[in-house]
This record gives C-alpha cells, sequence and structure tokens, in this order.
C-alpha cells in the first residue's frame, strides 16, 4: 500500500516542480506585447508583469510592436547593471523629449505619439519614467513627480509609456528617429518572446478533449494565436504521434499561425468514440 | 553531430531515464535501456530527414521564416515512459541549442496535463537548462 502510495506521490511532487520550473524559465524580466486598449492595437513594454509603456504609433517605418521590441532591447541594456533613481531622466531630444537611463536614450517621446495619449511630450516622458522607476521598486520623487497631464498609470491598466521614434513630420524628427532605430541591432531579439494561453481542441482515436495550452512565438504571431488544435494518434502498447496546430480562427478550417509552439497543457476528456 | 558528441547525448538521454526510473521505482530491464538509447541514437541520426517529414505533414512551411524547426529526442515520463522524436520551433539561436525535449504529464481521471521542457546544456556549468523561446510543434514516440 505504502509503495503504491509512493509512485503517485512522487509524480505529483515532480510535476508540481516542473510547473515551477517551467513558470520560473518563462518568465522575461523584460518583455513586450502586444494589446488592445480603449479599442486600439498598442504595444507595451513591460518590466516583469508591470506595463511600463505604451505605444500607440507608427513611426519611422516601425509598427508600434517593432518599436515596442526596440526599447525592450534598450532596457535590457540598461538593466544589466543596477539602476538607481537618479540614474533615470527624463532630458531633451531633437524636437521632444527622451527617457535616458544613464547616457542611453531608452525612448524618445515625440508630438504624435503624446497626442495619441492626451498629453504633451515632456509629461508623458515623465510618466513613463516613473512607471520604469516603480516597476525597477523605486519610489517616485516628489520634485520630479509627472505634471497631472495623464493619470497616473496603474499596473496593466494605462500605465503605457510608449517609445517614441515616431517623427512628427519634421525631417529633423524623421532623422533623429531613424538614427535612434538604426542604433539598435537588426537581428530579431527573441529573449522577448511572447506566451500566452488559449483554448485546445484535441482530437484522438478515444475520443475528444478541450482545455488550455500556454504557445509560444514572436509576439506579432501569438497575438493572432485564438486557439489550438491537437491530432493525436495513440497505439496503446507502440506508441503515439501528435501534433499541436496552433490555429488563428476556431473553425474547421486549420489556419495555422506558423513559428508558434506549445509549452504545457492541461485537457479533459469530453466525448468518447 | 560529431560521434562525441552523439555518444554523450545518447548516453544522458539514457541516463536520465535510468534515473528517473530509479527514483520512482519502475522496474526496468536492459531491453528498456537499449530502447531508450537506441531510439535516441535514431533520432539523432535521421533528424533532418524527420524533420523534413514533419515539416511537409505539417504544413510549417513559412517556420523557417518566423523561426527554425529541429528534431530532437524527446523522453516523456509520468504518463507511462515514451521515448522519440520532438520538432521544436523557436528562435534560430535558441532551437539550435536545443539537445532534447522532456515531457511530464500526468493524469486526474479523464483530465491530463503536460509540461514541455525544451533542453539545452550549460556550457559553462555543464547543466540542463530550459532553452528559452522555443517549443514543441509534433511529436512521434515509442513506448519504453
Amino acid at each position: 500500500m505504502r509503495r503504491r502510495l509512493r509512485v503517485p506521490i512522487v509524480m505529483a511532487l515532480g510535476l508540481l516542480v516542473a510547473l515551477a520550473a517551467a513558470a520560473a524559465f518563462s518568465s522575461a524580466e523584460v518583455s513586450f506585447r502586444s494589446a488592445e486598449r480603449d479599442g486600439a492595437r498598442v504595444a507595451e513594454v513591460l518590466i516583469g508583469e508591470r506595463p511600463v509603456i505604451v505605444l500607440r504609433t507608427s513611426a519611422a517605418g516601425y509598427t508600434p510592436l517593432e518599436r515596442a521590441e526596440i526599447v525592450a532591447n534598450r532596457l535590457r541594456t540598461a538593466m544589466a547593471s543596477e539602476i538607481q533613481v537618479e540614474d533615470v531622466k527624463v532630458g531633451s531630444v531633437s524636437s521632444g523629449q527622451g527617457i535616458y537611463i544613464r547616457d542611453q536614450l531608452v525612448v524618445a517621446v515625440y508630438e504624435p505619439e503624446a497626442e495619441a495619449h492626451g498629453a504633451t511630450p515632456a509629461a508623458l516622458a515623465g510618466l513613463w519614467r516613473d512607471n520604469i522607476l516603480l516597476a525597477l521598486g523605486h519610489e517616485v520623487p516628489e520634485e520630479s513627480a509627472t505634471p497631472a497631464v495623464e493619470p497616473a498609470p496603474q499596473e496593466g491598466a494605462e500605465a503605457t509609456p510608449g517609445a517614441q521614434e515616431a517623427p512628427a513630420g519634421g525631417a529633423a524628427e524623421e532623422a533623429a528617429a531613424a538614427a535612434e532605430i538604426e542604433a539598435e541591432p537588426e537581428e530579431v531579439d527573441w529573449t522577448g518572446t511572447a506566451q500566452k494561453w488559449v483554448p485546445i481542441f484535441s482530437l484522438e482515436l478515444e475520443g475528444a478533449r478541450v482545455g488550455m495550452a500556454q504557445v509560444a512565438g514572436p509576439p506579432d504571431q501569438i497575438d493572432q494565436v485564438k486557439g489550438v488544435y491537437q491530432l493525436r494518434l495513440d497505439f496503446k502498447s507502440i506508441g503515439r504521434i501528435y501534433a499541436y496546430v496552433p490555429v488563428s480562427t476556431i473553425s474547421t478550417k486549420l489556419n495555422r499561425v506558423q513559428g508558434v509552439s506549445v509549452w504545457a497543457l492541461a485537457d479533459i476528456k469530453v466525448l468518447g468514440f | 553531430m560529431t560521434a562525441k558528441r552523439m555518444i554523450v547525448l545518447v548516453a544522458a538521454v539514457a541516463l536520465l531515464g535510468l534515473g528517473l526510473a530509479a527514483v520512482n521505482g519502475w522496474a526496468i530491464s536492459l531491453g528498456d535501456v537499449l530502447k531508450v538509447g537506441g531510439v535516441a541514437l535514431l533520432v539523432s541520426q535521421y533528424d533532418d530527414q524527420i524533420d523534413s517529414f514533419i515539416t511537409s505533414a505539417l504544413g510549417e512551411r513559412e517556420a523557417a521564416v518566423k523561426g527554425a524547426t529541429k528534431v530532437v529526442p524527446i523522453l516523456s515520463l509520468g504518463g507511462g515512459g515514451y521515448v522519440g522524436a520532438a520538432q521544436v520551433v523557436g528562435s534560430p539561436e535558441n532551437v539550435s541549442r536545443v539537445k532534447a525535449v522532456v515531457q511530464v504529464e500526468g493524469r486526474f481521471g479523464s483530465g491530463r496535463a503536460q509540461v514541455l521542457v525544451p533542453t539545452t546544456v550549460d556550457k559553462a556549468a555543464g547543466t540542463p537548462d530550459r532553452a528559452k523561446g522555443v517549443g514543441v510543434s509534433a511529436v512521434i514516440e515509442f513506448r519504453i
């Protein structure tokens, strides 16, 4: 009896440890993602679970999501060493404001992005700087507190700082934006790989199952995933074959989303054959 | 893959299976060991062919644009014990570093849970590590 109990207990503990390890390994300190706010598609840069910058506008040929990736890369670089309160500053850039960490420009805020947030560039830059400080566990110094142009963003709410390489239309701004972007490495940084939980529908020899699956991949691809179909053949005494097909629509047609994979899943049997 | 690396990989997969079997009190035989090692060896040897087969079968044709694919040995534990081949998808750099996938699964009545952990080896520490930005697309495996 004891031995019978020991096996499932060890297995359950192993599963818990594996789940904890998976969660730990999958957490990126700085990440970015696509999101919907006020009915509009935006890109968020997060530190931990907290959105610190929200980008609403395209700039210099880069979508908000691509710009978020650039900003996330800069933040990662800056966060390689410990950041003090005085390291994060708002300063002037050509035709706008910028957030600097030490001497490195993290994000520039120009008029179009500020307008999209209903703020001035200075106010928006200050708001994002405060978000970064709070996300890093610092208190915002009162003397540098952001002017109340935009409500202070709460966690997960409107806490969106947008990296603004967006040129307002002036040649000088465009040049500044282009220079800023070109300073970034060209290669895609996958450390900001996005992930989310979506429904999974499994068709097997024994029946049908439904549940949830965690998918991972490039943020713009993950954004398209609405569910996962699992096709599974289970030959009890021999082996099994199964495939995960992330899809962009839940329908009878398999609209596969490329470049996306599955990390974990949990499901239950709903129909037996 | 060099012969030396292949031997190390097969040995690592076999040892992992043996260790976990011992921890869980499973009865193992020489046949099981040979099966695990043999399948891992075959997967390592024919990874490109298996990858091409899965890619064409699943229509992962644009995957190279969005990332990369690769076939590596997979060891599944908790659902009876399986070993086989898994196609991983993800960032080209990380996919190239993946050496194997460990799957932990559990059944609870009519429910089922699975965690897929693509694993690489930290060269500095020499220890297994989860490959970030990589997940599993398809699996072919055999019961141990």
